[in-house]
């Protein structure tokens, strides 16, 4: 496996007229990592996917896929990334066998072999129209259509989100027996971490067009920490570590931390956090800094 | 790609073959009768014989008896508009649809991806719209020999402008369907535009193309001298107009309906004709030797214009960020 990371991305930033649907994107995904995109619906999850593959192109910054520019240099990038669209585009009017002819047309490195084993191994008749399958059953013919094609980076938009709770978990089981033959990078977004958590090692969290969180899961799991104590300030915790969310009762302040390093003030309880519970804490954020602004206003005009 | 894009056009392209077969269905029949005729009523050797009393007779029988089928083919010229805008469908469609997303990120270029599907599209307009002015061309054979193929309804299904305007309708089709990436408004919107265009250039523009030819000629004898003939090979000419004047060509407005009440018969007119001076024609037209001219200026027009659509077309969508 090379050092180059699969995606790169600097500053990456995309203007649809004028608001910004992703903005100041800086990540790097290493080669064989499965990541989790994670964020609400229009955080910029589509976007940043279709920066990567070239269906368009940054407005600011920019992004590579091993090394390469993905729009001009797409000869040579193409081949190399499988793409699953949110709706898992296919032709409908087509049959599945026609469906895999097209994938054996247009990619030079493709193969029948994997192709049709899984087309079997789903049980489809390769004569059925596509526009009659089931959307478990599209989903899993566009992913064919992308695994066939053989790619070192397999971008998954959003796949499990028109799907009922079996569906999912067999496109999973899918995406996941191609990790372990393979070694295929993989990014999969989606608006619920849940959806993501058994199958992925690496984590982004986006949210409001803007990346909050990057990381290895275990990395990320290792360094939050829920600290409980009787109520006071986050100001002295804040000066070492960085406060994520922050909640206070009567007595009691519970605050969620990433920790620079180990937690020594005694007065707080410290607890391990569940991924969830980490991801809900960073999508929160903003409400956060908002009341932590208020404060500074006021000084400023006084 | 080639087959790809061939099997996304595939029902496009059946239906344009559908089209041209119904077309040969109703003219392939009706062809063969008026061929038979015109041999056996022995016409070719009349025009040799330039016109006895007898000929006319039976010229204007045969004219009269086909007229109305050959009135009805001048619907036909809806026909390449129709072909052009629907084989613009598939490459809308993908817009629309978003299966352009499959389309694009497979191994091929988006480059290559417009050029095969607007080359597909391209190849299907030009065949249907060469096989549609063979058909008519052969049909309308006879009736070219008697009347020429200057008039609109035979020069637009002769020679080359056929092509020229279903890649027309398929490039405007094309260029609002790249920006709207609605296929029915867009293929709707493009027919119109297709009709307007034709009704612009065959009402108006086309006799622009090259200034018309006037002629003047004494049409009956009398004082002033002996009666004069129209100018050669005007029956195959594309006439503009035409009317009785004064001997320097102006016109003259006639009460025809007054001279007949006069006189009633065709003797009376023509004294009441003489009465008012009128003894001269005017006529203003394109002559038949224009044809090949008036074909060539017109399929570049239509021509270019579609080079130009389908080429913004494409950069519009190579361009899409």
């Amino acid at each position: 496996m090379s050092q180059v990371s699969a995606l790169t991305a600097q500053g990456l930033g995309k203007r649809y007229g004028s608001s910004w649907a992703l903005q100041d994107c800086t990540l790097e995904i290493p080669p064989g990592s499965v990541t989790a995109l994670v964020g609400p619906n229009g955080a910029g999850k589509t976007t940043l996917l279709q920066l990567a593959v070239g269906l368009s192109e940054p407005s600011a910054g920019g992004v590579l896929v091993f090394g390469r520019l993905p729009r001009e240099e797409a000869r040579s990038v193409l081949p190399r990334v499988g793409f699953v669209a949110q709706d898992h585009p296919l032709y409908k009017g087509f049959t599945i066998g026609e469906t895999l002819k097209l994938g054996r047309k247009l990619n030079p490195s493709w193969d029948e072999e994997i192709a049709v084993r899984r087309i079997e191994l789903l049980g489809l008749p390769s004569g059925k129209k596509v526009g009659k399958l089931s959307g478990g059953q599209q989903a899993q013919v566009a992913l064919t259509l992308a695994l066939a094609k053989q790619p070192e980076l397999l971008l998954l938009d959003e796949p499990v989100a028109s799907l009922d709770p079996l569906a999912r978990r067999e496109f999973l089981q899918s995406v996941m027996e191609v990790v372990a033959d393979t070694g295929m990078t993989v990014i999969l977004s989606s608006h619920i971490v849940a959806d993501l958590e058994r199958v992925c090692d690496h984590l982004v969290i986006l949210s409001q067009s803007r990346v909050q969180l990057s990381g290895s899961i275990d990395d990320l799991l290792a360094s939050h920490r829920l600290l409980t104590g009787p109520r006071t300030d986050s100001a002295a915790v804040a000066r070492v570590h960085d406060v994520i969310r922050e909640s206070h009762t009567e007595r009691q302040s519970s605050l969620l931390v990433c920790a620079r390093g180990h937690v020594y003030d005694s007065s707080w309880e410290q607890n391990e956090v569940d991924l969830e519970e980490i991801v809900l804490a960073y999508l929160g954020q903003r409400t956060v800094r908002v009341a932590e602004a208020r404060p500074i206003g006021e000084a400023v005009r006084s | 790609m080639i087959w790809v894009s061939w099997r996304l056009q595939r029902t496009e392209t059946v239906i344009t073959a559908a089209i041209i077969a119904l077309l040969a269905a109703l003219l392939v029949p009706t062809g063969i009768i008026m061929a038979n005729a015109y041999d056996r009523d022995g016409i070719s050797a009349c025009i040799r014989a330039n016109g006895s009393d007898a000929c006319g007779g039976v010229i204007r029988s045969f004219t009269s008896r086909f007229e109305t089928v050959a009135g009805f083919t001048s619907w036909f010229t809806l026909v390449p508009g129709l072909i052009g805008v629907l084989l613009a469908a598939s490459f809308v469609l993908e817009l629309e649809s978003g299966t352009y997303r499959l389309a694009w990120t497979q191994s091929i270029t988006r480059r290559r991806w417009i050029t095969t599907k607007l080359g597909t599209a391209i190849a299907a307009a030009l065949v249907a719209a060469l096989a549609m002015t063979l058909l008519i061309t052969w049909w309308r054979a006879p009736f070219v020999r008697l009347e020429g193929r200057m008039e609109n309804g035979a020069y637009d299904f002769e020679g080359t402008v056929a092509a020229g305007y279903a890649l027309f309708a398929l490039g405007l089709a094309l260029a609002v369907g790249a920006v709207w990436r609605r296929t029915v408004p867009a293929l709707v919107v493009a027919f119109v535009g297709y009709v307007a265009a034709r009704i612009f250039v065959d009402t108006w523009l086309r006799q622009h193309f090259v200034a018309p030819i006037s002629a003047t000629w004494r049409e009956l004898a009398g004082k002033g001298g002996p009666s004069g003939s129209p100018p050669a090979g005007l029956d195959h000419a594309w006439i503009l107009n035409q009317y009785p004047s004064d001997r320097l060509g102006h016109h003259i407005d006639v009460k025809l309906g007054a001279c007949f009440r006069a006189a009633g018969v065709h003797p009376g007119k023509v004294s009441c004709l003489v009465e008012r001076a009128a003894v001269y024609s005017h006529v203003v037209y394109e002559p038949a030797s224009r044809f090949w001219l008036f074909q060539g200026i017109e399929t570049s027009l239509f021509g270019g214009i579609a080079v130009v659509l389908i080429g913004f077309a494409a950069w519009w969508t190579q361009s899409r960020r």
